[in-house]
C-alpha cells in the first residue's frame, strides 16, 4: 500500500502538479462562489434591488469563465501528469516481462496499465477537487453563517468517515476480480494459440471451458463487488443527504435566530451543490479507483521491478571451455541431471552432444552459455564462470541458438544482423548464401522485405536464426537442435558453414549425422558421459552403437 | 456479426430495473427542488412546515433506495454481459478452427476478450443510464415553464448549446479511443511474439534492445494518450462555460419575477435548482465517454465473432479399414496453388510416408486429410463418407492428428494429452506408447504437474502431442510430428506405429529415409503435385527422390 502510494505521489513530484493545483483554484471557484451570490443575489431581489442581485449574478459569470480556463488547463495538466506514468509503467511491464520470460505481463500491459492510467487521473482529479470544494464551502458557509455550518459538517464528515470504513470490505473482492482477469489472459492466451491443436483433438468443449473458468470466476468477483457498492451509496445518504434535512428541521429556528432567508438558501446551496457532488465523487474514486489503483499497481510493481543481476565482471580470457565434477539438477529433490561431468574442449575443436532426448544435452548448452548456474562442480569459458561474466562480454564470446528458432516483425535485414548490428550487406548476403538460406530470402523477398513470424515455417525460423548465429563476432557456437527443423540437406549445408567458420563449434546432435561430422563426440546417458571419436565410440559405448544403429 | 444493440439488449433482466430505478431517480431529482422550495416557503411564512419536511424526507428515502438498487444492477448487468460476451469471444475463436482467426495475432486476440469485452459490456447500461440523465434536464425545462414561461426560454437556449457541445465530444472519442486500443494491441503483440524467443534473447543479451523495439510504439501510445485528454480539457471547458451561463440566465430573469412579485423566494430556489440540473447534462460527459469506448469494444468484439464457425456434417463414419480418398484436391490461397488437383485412393490400416522438399505441399496434405483445413475444389473421405458430412465427434474420434510444434492446452500434463480423462489407463497407454510417460513420470507431479510451470523440450512437447493423438480410432496423421525426437525414442515410436495394433490408416510426413522404408507406401509430393505413390524400394533408385533426403 505504502508502495504503491509513494509511486503515485513521485509522479505527481512535477511542474504540472503545481499547475494543476494553480489551475484548480480558478476551476473550483464558481462551486465556492456559488453559494454566497445565491444567497445575496436572492436577499436583493427580496428587498426590490434588482441591479444589485443582477450585479452578483454577473460576478458569478466572471467566475464561471475563469472556471472554464481552470478545467482546461486542469485536464491538459492531468494528461501531462498521467501520460508519463502511463509510459513508464509500460516499460516496467515490458522491461520485467523481457527479464523474467513471464507471459502474463500481456495481461498486464493491456488491461492493467490501462486500469493504473484511469484511476490515478481520476484519483488525483477527484481527491483534488475534493480538498478545494470542501475548502471552497467551508470558507463560504462561515462567512455566510458560522451556525448554518455547526449543523451542516459533522453529519457530512461521519457519512465520510462511514464510506472509508467500507473500503477494506472491498480490497479482497477487488483482488479477486483481478486474479480472475489474470487467469483469463494466460488460459486464453494457451487456447487461443492453440486453435488448431484443439480442432485437431476435438477438445472445443473442453478448451471453452478452459478460458470459461476464469471468466466465470471474474463476473463472481464483481457481483460480490456490486454489494459493497450498494453499502456504498448507503454511506452517501448519512453524508449528502442527513445534513440537508438536518438544515431543513432546524430552518424556523434558525429564522428565529436572525438568520436570513437568503442566507437558509445559500446553505442549501452549499450542500446540495458542493458538498454533495464533492461527496459522491470521492466515495466512488476512493472505493473504486482507489482500490483498483492500489492492487493493480501493486501487481505491476511485483511483477516488474527487475532483480537486478549485478554480475561480478570477471574477465575472460580465450574461450577454452573446461568442465569440473559439473553437476547439476532441476531441483532440491529431483534426480541431477548431469552429475560429476569433467570435458576440457579447446579452442577450434568440433564437438557434437549425443544422447536420448530429456537426458540433459540442453542443459549442458545452457550452463555452457552462462544460462544456468550449476548445483555442484564447476565450469570455466576462458578461465572465469560464465555466469560471473558481463552479458555483453559473453555474448561477444559463445552464441546459443535454441531450438525454438525466434524471428520477429520487422525486415530481414534487421532479423539476420541483430547479433551484428553493422552487418554490410555484402557481409549478410554472403553469410546468407554459406548457411543456405538465399532461397529463403529471395522467397520473402529481399532484405528489405518485412518478415511476419507467423508467416514461416519453423524451419524457415531456424535458418534465420542461423544466419544470424553465423554473423556474431562470437568465436564459441552452440547450436541445441538448432537445425531439427531442417531437412537433411539444409542441415548439413548449415553445419559445414559453421564447421568451417574460425571458432568453437558445438552441436547438440539431432541426427548421427551430424555427430559424424564432429571431430570428437560426447555421448550423455543418465547421468554417465563418454567421449572418443566415432569410431572409437563404436567399439566402446553400447548406447552410442545404439543410437548409430537407429539413427540412420 | 455482432451489433452495439445486440450487446446492449443482453442485460435484458437488469436493463429494467436499471431503468426504472434511474427514473424513479429522475423523478425524484425533479420533484425535490420544488419541494425543497416550498419547506423553505413554509419555514419562512412560519406555517405547515412540518408537512414539507415529512414529503422532503420521503422523497429523498425514496431516491437513495433507488440508487442503492441501481448501484447493484447496473455493477451486476455489466460482470453479467461482459461473461456473456467473453464466452461469445472464446466459442467463436474456438470453433472457428485454425483457419478461422488466422490474420490474428494471439495477443491481440487477448486485449479483445480481456480488455475490450468489458468496455463492450457497458454498452446496455450506458444506453439506459444515458437516456435516464436526459429525463432530468428536460422534465427541469417543464417545471420551469409552470413556475414562469421565460425561465423556461432562458433554460431552453442553454441546453441546446450543452447538447451540441456533447454530440462533437462522443464522435471524436470514439476515433481517438479506438487508435489507442489499436496502439495498445500492437505493442502487446510484439511483446508476446519476444517472449518466444526469450531463450535467444537472454542468451544473446539483447534484453535492452527488445525493450527498445517494442517500447518505439510508446511515443504512438503517448500521443493518442494526450489526444484524449486534450479533447477531455475541451470539452470540459465548454461544459465549464456553457453550465453557469444558463444557470445566471434563469436566476436573473426569476429575480426580475421575484422582484415583480410573480414568484416566490422558494420557486427562484427550485428554479435555480431545475437550471443546474439542466446544465448537469455536462455530467453526461462521463457517460458518452463510456458509450463511446463500449462503441470501439463491441466494434473490436465484432470483428472476431464475424469469425464463422467450422461446418461439420451429421453423418458417423460406417465400420471401415480407415480408407482415405482424394478426389480432385486442389488447396489455393493467396493465389498460390498449395495441392493441385491430388487424387489419391489410400488402401485402410496401412502406414503412408509423405515426402517431398520444404514447401512441396506436405502440411497442407495432412491438414486437409484431418480436416484442418478444407479443399478449395475437390473432396476428401474417409471410408466413403466425405469428411465435411462426418459429425465433429465421429471426425475427431477417428482422426487423430499429431504436429511438428504442438501447442499444449490445459492445466495439467495429463489435461493436454486428455483432457476428459474418462480413465487415466487410457491416457497412460498413449503416454507410454509415445515414450511420453518416460519424461512425465520424473516430473514433480507427474500427470499433475502444472502445464505452465514444466518448461518442455521441442521432443518432449511433442511426445505429449503424439499422446494426444494416439486415441484416434481410424486415421493417424502425423505431420513431421516426431522430427524433434532423438532417433533412438523415434525408432521406438516408429516401431510402434508400423507395428500398429489397432491397424489405423497411418499418414506419416517425414524427412527421414527410414521412416519412408518402414512404411507401405511413400507419397511423393513436389509444387503441390503428386510425383509417385510407391513403395520405398520401388523410388530409392531415382536420383531426384534420393534428392528429397540429402
Amino acid at each position: 500500500m505504502r508502495r504503491e502510494l509513494s509511486y503515485g505521489a513521485a509522479a505527481l513530484r512535477k511542474r504540472a502538479s503545481v499547475k494543476l493545483i494553480g489551475w484548480s483554484v480558478p476551476e473550483i471557484l464558481p462551486t465556492a462562489v456559488y453559494g454566497i451570490a445565491v444567497a445575496r443575489a436572492t436577499d436583493s431581489f427580496l428587498d426590490g434591488h434588482a441591479w444589485r442581485g443582477i450585479a452578483w449574478l454577473g460576478g458569478l459569470v466572471a467566475t464561471a469563465c475563469l472556471g472554464a480556463a481552470g478545467a482546461r488547463q486542469v485536464y491538459g495538466r492531468l494528461g501531462e501528469l498521467v501520460e508519463p506514468l502511463r509510459d513508464d509503467l509500460v516499460r516496467r511491464v515490458v522491461g520485467g516481462a523481457l527479464r523474467s520470460g513471464d507471459d502474463g505481463a500481456v495481461a498486464r500491459l493491456n488491461r492493467q496499465v490501462e486500469i493504473v492510467r484511469d484511476t490515478f487521473a481520476g484519483l488525483v482529479l477527484v481527491l483534488r477537487s475534493f480538498a478545494v470544494t470542501l475548502f471552497g464551502v467551508l470558507t463560504g458557509l462561515l462567512s455566510l453563517a458560522p451556525l448554518v455550518a455547526a449543523f451542516v459538517v459533522p453529519p457530512f464528515l461521519l457519512g465520510f468517515v462511514l464510506s472509508l470504513a467500507v473500503l477494506g470490505m472491498a480490497a479482497d473482492r477487488v483482488r479477486a476480480s483481478l486474479t480472475a482477469d489474470e487467469e483469463l489472459a494466460a488460459s486464453a492466451g494457451m487456447v487461443f494459440g492453440g486453435v488448431r491443436d484443439i480442432s485437431a483433438a476435438g477438445t472445443e468443449e473442453y478448451a471453452e471451458w478452459l478460458a470459461g473458468q476464469p471468466i466465470e470466476a471474474h463476473a463472481a468477483a464483481e457481483r460480490a463487488l456490486a454489494k459493497v457498492s450498494a453499502l456504498r451509496t448507503l454511506c452517501f445518504a448519512v453524508g449528502g443527504w442527513l445534513p440537508l434535512l438536518i438544515l431543513l428541521a432546524a430552518g424556523p429556528w434558525l429564522i428565529g435566530r436572525g438568520v436570513s432567508t437568503g442566507t437558509l438558501l445559500g446553505g442549501l446551496t452549499y450542500v446540495l451543490i458542493g458538498l454533495q457532488p464533492a461527496l459522491n465523487t470521492v466515495m466512488n474514486a476512493l472505493g473504486d479507483s482507489g482500490l483498483r489503483y492500489v492492487i493493480t499497481l501493486g501487481r505491476i510493481l511485483d511483477t516488474s521491478t527487475p532483480a537486478e543481476e549485478s554480475r561480478p565482471v570477471a574477465e575472460l580470457n580465450g574461450y577454452q571451455v573446461r568442465l569440473r565434477g559439473l553437476t547439476f539438477a532441476y531441483g532440491p529433490k529431483a534426480e541431477p541431471v548431469l552429475d560429476k561431468l569433467d570435458l576440457t574442449i579447446p579452442e577450434g575443436e568440433h564437438l557434437a552432444v549425443v544422447g536420448p532426448s530429456g537426458i540433459g544435452k540442453s542443459t549442458l548448452a545452457g550452463l555452457v552459455c552462462g544460462m544456468l548456474m550449476p548445483t555442484g562442480g564447476q565450469i570455466l569459458l576462458g578461465g572465469a564462470a560464465p555466469t560471473e561474466v558481463a552479458t555483453e562480454r559473453l555474448a561477444g564470446t559463445r552464441v546459443l541458438i535454441p531450438q525454438e528458432a525466434y524471428v520477429f516483425t520487422g525486415t530481414a535485414r534487421d532479423n539476420l544482423r541483430y547479433l551484428l548490428p553493422d552487418a554490410t550487406d555484402h557481409q549478410l548476403e554472403l553469410a546468407v548464401k554459406t548457411v543456405g538460406a538465399d532461397q529463403l530470402v529471395e522467397r520473402i523477398g529481399g532484405l528489405d522485405a518485412e518478415v511476419r513470424p507467423s508467416a514461416l515455417s519453423a524451419g524457415e525460423k531456424q535458418l534465420i536464426a542461423l544466419v544470424r548465429a553465423y554473423l556474431s563476432p562470437a568465436p564459441l557456437v552452440v547450436l541445441d537442435e538448432a537445425t531439427c527443423f531442417l531437412d537433411p540437406e539444409a542441415e548439413r549445408q548449415a553445419e559445414e558453414a559453421f564447421a568451417r567458420r574460425p571458432g568453437t563449434l558445438i552441436v547438440i546432435a539431432h541426427r548421427i549425422s551430424s555427430a559424424l561430422r564432429a571431430k570428437r563426440i560426447l555421448v550423455l546417458d543418465g547421468n554417465q558421459a563418454t567421449l572418443g571419436s566415432h569410431a572409437g565410440l563404436m567399439r566402446t559405448s553400447r548406447l552410442y552403437r545404439d543410437l548409430h544403429g537407429s539413427w540412420t | 456479426m455482432i451489433s452495439f444493440g445486440e450487446v446492449a439488449k443482453h442485460g435484458r433482466g437488469w436493463l429494467p430495473v436499471i431503468g426504472v430505478n434511474a427514473l424513479i431517480g429522475s423523478a425524484v431529482t425533479l420533484a425535490l427542488p420544488t419541494v425543497l422550495g416550498r419547506s423553505v416557503d413554509s419555514i419562512v411564512a412560519g406555517t405547515g412546515y412540518t408537512r414539507w419536511l415529512v414529503v422532503a424526507a420521503a422523497l429523498i428515502g425514496l431516491g437513495i433506495a433507488a440508487s442503492i438498487v441501481d448501484a447493484f444492477a447496473g455493477a451486476a448487468c455489466v460482470a453479467e454481459t461482459t461473461a456473456w460476451l467473453r464466452h461469445r469471444l472464446v466459442r467463436h475463436v474456438v470453433r472457428g478452427g485454425p483457419g478461422g482467426t488466422r490474420d490474428f495475432e494471439t495477443g491481440d486476440l487477448v486485449t479483445r476478450v480481456s480488455a475490450n469485452a468489458t468496455d463492450a459490456a457497458q454498452a446496455g447500461p450506458a444506453l439506459v443510464t444515458a437516456i435516464a440523465a436526459i429525463a432530468p434536464p428536460l422534465g427541469s425545462l417543464v417545471l420551469l415553464a409552470v413556475i414562469d414561461p421565460w425561465l423556461a426560454a432562458a433554460f431552453f437556449g442553454g441546453v441546446l448549446l450543452v447538447i451540441l457541445v456533447l454530440w462533437t465530444f462522443a464522435k471524436r472519442t470514439a476515433d481517438v479511443s479506438l487508435a489507442y486500443q489499436e496502439t495498445q494491441g500492437r505493442i502487446a503483440a510484439l511483446l508476446s511474439e519476444s517472449l518466444t524467443g526469450i531463450r535467444t534473447i537472454t542468451a544473446a543479451g539483447t534484453t535492452e534492445r527488445e525493450e527498445r523495439r517494442i517500447l518505439g510504439l510508446l511515443p504512438e501510445l503517448h500521443r493518442n494518450g494526450v489526444v484524449t485528454w486534450r479533447i477531455l480539457a475541451r470539452s470540459g471547458a465548454q461544459a465549464a462555460v456553457v453550465g453557469p451561463l444558463v444557470l445566471v440566465a434563469v436566476l436573473a430573469v426569476g429575480g426580475l419575477q421575484l422582484v415583480a412579485g410573480n414568484i416566490t423566494a422558494g420557486e427562484l430556489f427550485a428554479a435555480s435548482q431545475y437550471a443546474v440540473l439542466g446544465a448537469g447534462l455536462g455530467n453526461l460527459t462521463g457517460v458518452l465517454g463510456e458509450l463511446a469506448r463500449a462503441k470501439a469494444g463491441v466494434q473490436r468484439s465484432a470483428e472476431v465473432i464475424a469469425v464463422e464457425p467450422v461446418a461439420h456434417g451429421t453423418l458417423t463414419l460406417p465400420a471401415g479399414p480407415g480408407q482415405l480418398t482424394f478426389d480432385g484436391v486442389s488447396v489455393v490461397a493467396d493465389g498460390n496453388v498449395l495441392l493441385d488437383n491430388v487424387n489419391l485412393d489410400l488402401p485402410g490400416g496401412i502406414t503412408i510416408a509423405v515426402v517431398g522438399p520444404s514447401g512441396a505441399g506436405k502440411s497442407v496434405l495432412a491438414a486437409v486429410a484431418a480436416r484442418l483445413r478444407d479443399p478449395s475444389t475437390g473432396q476428401v473421405s474417409l471410408d466413403g463418407v466425405p469428411l465435411q458430412a462426418v459429425s465433429r465427434r465421429a471426425l475427431r474420434s477417428a482422426v487423430g492428428c499429431a504436429f511438428e510444434r504442438p501447442q499444449l492446452v490445459g492445466r495439467t500434463v495429463g489435461e493436454a494429452i486428455d483432457p476428459h480423462a474418462v480413465s487415466p489407463i487410457r491416457t497412460l497407454a498413449a503416454a507410454r506408447a509415445t515414450h511420453a510417460h518416460d519424461f512425465v513420470s520424473r516430473l514433480p507431479d507427474g500427470y499433475f504437474t502444472s502445464l505452465r510451470k514444466a518448461p518442455m523440450s521441442g521432443g518432449e512437447r511433442q511426445r505429449l502431442g503424439l499422446a494426444r493423438a494416439w486415441s484416434a480410432g481410424r486415421l493417424l496423421v502425423l505431420d513431421d510430428a516426431t522430427s524433434s525426437l532423438d532417433t533412438a525414442t523415434e525408432r521406438q515410436i516408429s516401431r510402434t506405429l508400423t507395428e500398429d495394433r489397432h491397424h489405423r490408416t497411418r499418414l506419416i510426413v517425414t524427412h527421414r529415409p527410414a521412416t519412408a522404408a518402414r512404411a507401405d507406401l511413400v507419397l511423393w509430393l513436389d509444387h503441390g503435385q503428386v510425383q509417385a505413390i510407391a513403395p520405398h524400394a520401388d523410388l530409392w533408385h531415382n536420383t531426384s527422390y534420393r534428392a528429397v533426403f540429402g
